[in-house]
């Protein structure tokens, strides 16, 4: 059953005062590679029919991933029978209403039309370039189509596609480690041999290598590490729980809380960034400055606590930063000496009050000194707290992809907290 | 059901070396109020099959959701392509499979009552009653509690012969009581995790009672003190603490497939390598670990795993030495084992299983010691009670871990609550301070329901257990 006879059929016999239905589907193929050799290969669809349900405030909700009448009747049945049991939540809100839905382009033919031979056959080249390299190779090769449909009883309706295609590669020979990744909506702009010089480079800088102790020092956080940061921040960054006291953003929204360095945005307007065109309730996405020059503009706001505080809903779905567009070997002579991180690793909240985090680095940390590269050092644990590292940004790169949702620049950030220190 | 042989037979008609069909049907019953609104309340249901072709030293694997002869024939052709090509790829380093014989079993788990049979109105007022409870006392700002009852109804054949009805559900209720004051916020937690039994267990946890001393801890904690510039002290760490410890720094370390570098580009590999087996003194002699599938109440209970290998039970760590890893079909030959642990599974049907965790727990003292008595006898030291932050690096050595609740101990007596505290150690320094385990009237367990690994992620569930423990001249201190 294709999703506008689902849709017609939860029209026709939902007997609720109102009803919101999504429904999701994921066709994958999964290559997974280690040590020079597949160990994991997956293909396959999924959907995942998802219906919410109320009468007078009370709901229920169910989800299958059948769709013959008869696994719809129960879906049907369950979300109701739940909601007729539940006591009336103080919090309903009902389903969105008809919106206009903004038009992005987040699906790509090309990476469509790719096919598992081709997927193979990347893995088999990173393989044999890095036999060559005298090193192995372990990593992921994906392609997703990803739909989602939403309709509500008020009246939204709304579809969209999304591709996505990723490759990584970690490497590993004698004692180096070192990792790469591409991750996008659109096939095209990936060139493995472009990767792979990354890596072969990255893998030879880090063939020396001292120890470092923990300390507080400047860092270039390459893209992907920033990403990765910066994304554990934004769950937190959640106009409610500021609001009620639970996070380093309350009262802080108007003030310049962060770097005057430091701007986010989601937006659509980046052709290379995929943007969502609403949320799985319906928030429709907007250009939205989260904060602008270190000034926090706005902070993520639910349906329900946007008609609290009289206020609009809205919905961090992507991550924009813009960047100066210094080079590496640039902001590399801006500091004395200071460290470049390739990526972050298991970064987890400290203290959720005090906005605190740690982590550590992974897959390559350089010590630079007088604007070039020394070294190479051991791997660091952090504890630290990023809107205040925010405040301390030198200078930025130029923004770049590191994941679909994300683009954002290098930094280089003054007295980053390293606490300690790891033996490889 | 017909679906099993259809398939292994379509696979064996194409060539297959291997093959096994896993026809799974997974509910979830979710129910989750903030405050007095019920967030959540919902019944989800997915129900598919995922087929495993092995030919050329090689995997694929394909999933469907549509149950007709037509679709479980081509997702047989998608697996077995998959294979061949992945094969093409394997000729320098092809995969081997352990032997294994075939069975033909049943597996359920005992459950007195059925969580999903227990009326849900049930279930809604006594979780409303919880958030009343704690919304109760002042400076309580935020009341959440979850309740998760799971179940996995698995039918499985493989080539070998191999035909297993598996039916294996667990149940894990949690509880959270935020506090704020003008400068702070703390959230207390209580959470055992997740076990493999009925709605009998929510009976006897009295979860009023714990929801008032959960309250009263959030809002002792946001009003404790913090412990200053981080210094070498003794830690006490109770059960459901060292729970989560154990999982980061022995359960994942001792994966085989982490250890052979298969998830090198994703959650990392382990300096727990082969060349340490029954040499390596990862931790004190009073430390023993045991890998046991058969655990009752565990939530790696499941009666075999998806390689259709039988629930074991093994030493990991015997005396403090390194002995084993958990291993499966595909990795058990690789260190030359000459079977597999039975450590291989997948979350739903459309996941591809992995090496996981067992239920891993460690032994306790056998000495008769009390937690009482393990206080009185430490000088200077922070007890540590619950799961809070924790970051371990990607070879397992280096880590950092905080806690829920905390109690500063000087001279044989808890001094003053406190927050904020972490921990850093190094793997093996750490097992190896550990110096007194109380006896077995107090080992706990506390199942794990979501650790995360591969990719496509996956979460999978198992659990721990322990008595009390202490480990000495650990760094301990505030956070920033």
């Amino acid at each position: 059953m294709n999703s506008e006879k689902i849709v017609k059929y939860i029209q026709t016999n939902c007997q609720a005062d109102d009803w919101s239905l999504n429904i999701f589907e994921d066709d994958s193929h999964e290559t997974r590679f280690a040590q020079n050799c597949i160990t994991q290969h997956i293909a396959g669809a999924t959907k995942e029919i998802s219906l919410s349900v109320s009468f007078d405030g009370k709901k229920g909700s169910c989800s299958i991933n059948q769709d013959d009448e008869e696994s719809l009747a129960y879906l049907l049945k369950t979300a109701e029978d739940i909601a007729k049991l539940a006591p009336v939540d103080p919090e309903f809100v009902p389903s969105e209403g008809k919106k206009n839905i903004p038009a992005v382009v987040n699906c790509d033919p090309e990476t469509r039309a790719l096919q598992p031979k081709q997927l193979v056959d990347i893995v088999q080249n990173s393989i044999n370039e890095a036999k060559k390299f005298g090193a192995t190779v372990s990593g992921l090769t994906e392609k997703h189509i990803n739909s989602n449909c939403l309709f509500t009883k008020n009246g939204f309706a709304g579809e969209y596609e999304y591709s996505d295609f990723g490759h990584s590669m970690t490497l590993k020979k004698e004692e180096v480690e070192t990792k790469v990744s591409y991750e996008a909506k659109k096939f095209a702009d990936f060139k493995l041999n472009d990767l792979w010089e990354k890596l072969q480079h990255q893998a030879t800088t880090l063939a020396v290598k001292q120890e470092f102790e923990p300390q507080k020092i400047a860092v270039i956080l390459r893209p992907v590490a920033l990403q990765e940061l910066l994304w554990f921040m934004g769950w937190m960054m959640d106009r409610r729980q500021s609001d009620e006291g639970f996070t380093p953003f309350t009262d802080k929204i108007g003030k310049p809380f962060f770097g005057e360095k430091f701007s986010w945005f989601s937006t659509m307007q980046q052709p290379k960034l995929l943007a969502l065109p609403y949320s799985s309730d319906g928030i429709i996405s907007e250009e939205i400055p989260w904060v602008e020059k270190g000034v926090l503009k706005n902070l993520p706001v639910s349906r329900y606590w946007a008609k609290k505080i009289n206020s609009k809903p809205s919905n961090a779905y992507n991550m924009y930063i813009p960047g100066e567009g210094y080079t590496e070997e640039e902001m590399m002579k801006m500091v004395p000496r200071g460290l470049i991180v390739n990526t972050f690793w298991y970064i987890r909240s400290v203290d959720v009050k005090a906005g605190e985090f740690t982590g550590t680095t992974r897959d390559g940390v350089w010590y630079f000194e007088d604007g070039k590269i020394k070294y190479a050092v051991n791997n660091l644990r952090f504890n630290e707290i990023p809107h205040d590292a925010t405040c301390r940004i030198i200078s930025t790169g130029k923004s770049e992809l590191a994941l679909p949702t994300s683009m954002l620049p290098a930094m280089l950030i003054d007295n980053f907290n390293f606490v300690d220190k790891t033996s490889f | 059901m017909k679906y099993l042989d259809l398939a292994m037979n379509a696979a064996e008609a194409l060539g297959a070396e291997y093959a096994d069909i896993r026809i799974q049907k997974t509910f979830d019953q979710v129910i989750y109020l903030q405050n007095l609104s019920l967030k959540h309340t919902s019944n989800d249901v997915q129900q598919g099959y995922g087929i495993r072709v092995f030919k050329n030293g090689a995997w694929g694997f394909a999933h469907s959701n549509v149950f007709s002869d037509e679709a479980v024939l081509a997702t047989v052709k998608k697996a077995y392509e998959t294979a061949i090509l992945s094969a093409e790829v394997n000729k320098d380093k092809k995969l081997r499979l352990a032997p294994e014989r075939s069975y033909l079993a049943t597996y359920q788990t005992p459950v007195k009552i059925d969580p999903f049979k227990v009326p849900l109105t049930e279930k809604i007022d006594l979780l409303m009653e919880v958030n009343r409870t704690m919304l109760a006392y002042e400076g309580i700002k935020q009341a959440r509690s979850l309740l998760i009852m799971h179940k996995d109804e698995k039918l499985f054949a493989n080539t070998l012969g191999t035909k297993l009805d598996l039916s294996t559900q667990f149940i894990n209720p949690m509880i959270t009581a935020i506090a704020v004051t003008e400068n702070d916020s703390q959230s207390r937690t209580f959470d055992e995790g997740g076990k493999a039994i009925g709605w009998e267990w929510i009976l006897e946890l009295d979860l009023i009672n714990i929801a008032k001393q959960t309250a009263e801890e959030a809002l002792i904690k946001v009003k404790a003190d913090t412990l200053g510039e981080e210094q070498r002290r003794t830690l006490i760490l109770d059960p459901n603490h060292l729970g989560l410890t154990m999982h980061e720094s022995v359960g994942h370390a001792t994966e085989l497939d982490r250890v052979l570098g298969w998830e090198a580009d994703y959650a990392g590999v382990s300096f727990a390598t082969p060349e340490k087996l029954n040499n390596y003194r990862y931790a004190s002699e009073l430390v023993n670990f045991v890998g046991d599938n058969t655990l009752e109440g565990g939530l790696a209970t499941l009666g075999f795993d998806d390689d259709g290998v039988p629930g074991q039970k093994w030493y990991i760590i015997k005396d403090g030495i390194l002995k084993e890893y958990g291993s499966t079909r595909d990795t058990a030959l690789e260190i030359g084992l000459d079977a597999s642990r039975g450590c291989n599974r997948a979350t739903y049907y459309f996941n591809q299983p992995i090496n996981r965790i067992p239920n891993l727990y460690m032994l306790p003292g056998t000495k008769p010691l009390t937690p009482g008595e393990l206080i009185a006898d430490t000088e200077d030291g922070v007890y540590i009670q619950g799961r809070g932050s924790y970051s371990i690096d990607h070879h397992r050595i280096n880590f950092q871990f905080g806690g829920d609740f905390f109690w500063e101990i000087k001279n044989g007596k808890l001094l003053r609550p406190l927050k904020k505290v972490i921990y850093k150690s190094y793997n093996p320094e750490f097992w190896n301070s550990c110096d007194a385990i109380c006896d077995e009237r107090f080992w706990r367990p506390f199942g794990v329901v979501n650790c995360g690994k591969g990719q496509p992620p996956q979460t999978a569930r198992m659990t721990h257990g322990s008595a009390p423990a202490r480990f000495r001249n650990i760094r301990v201190g505030g956070s920033q």
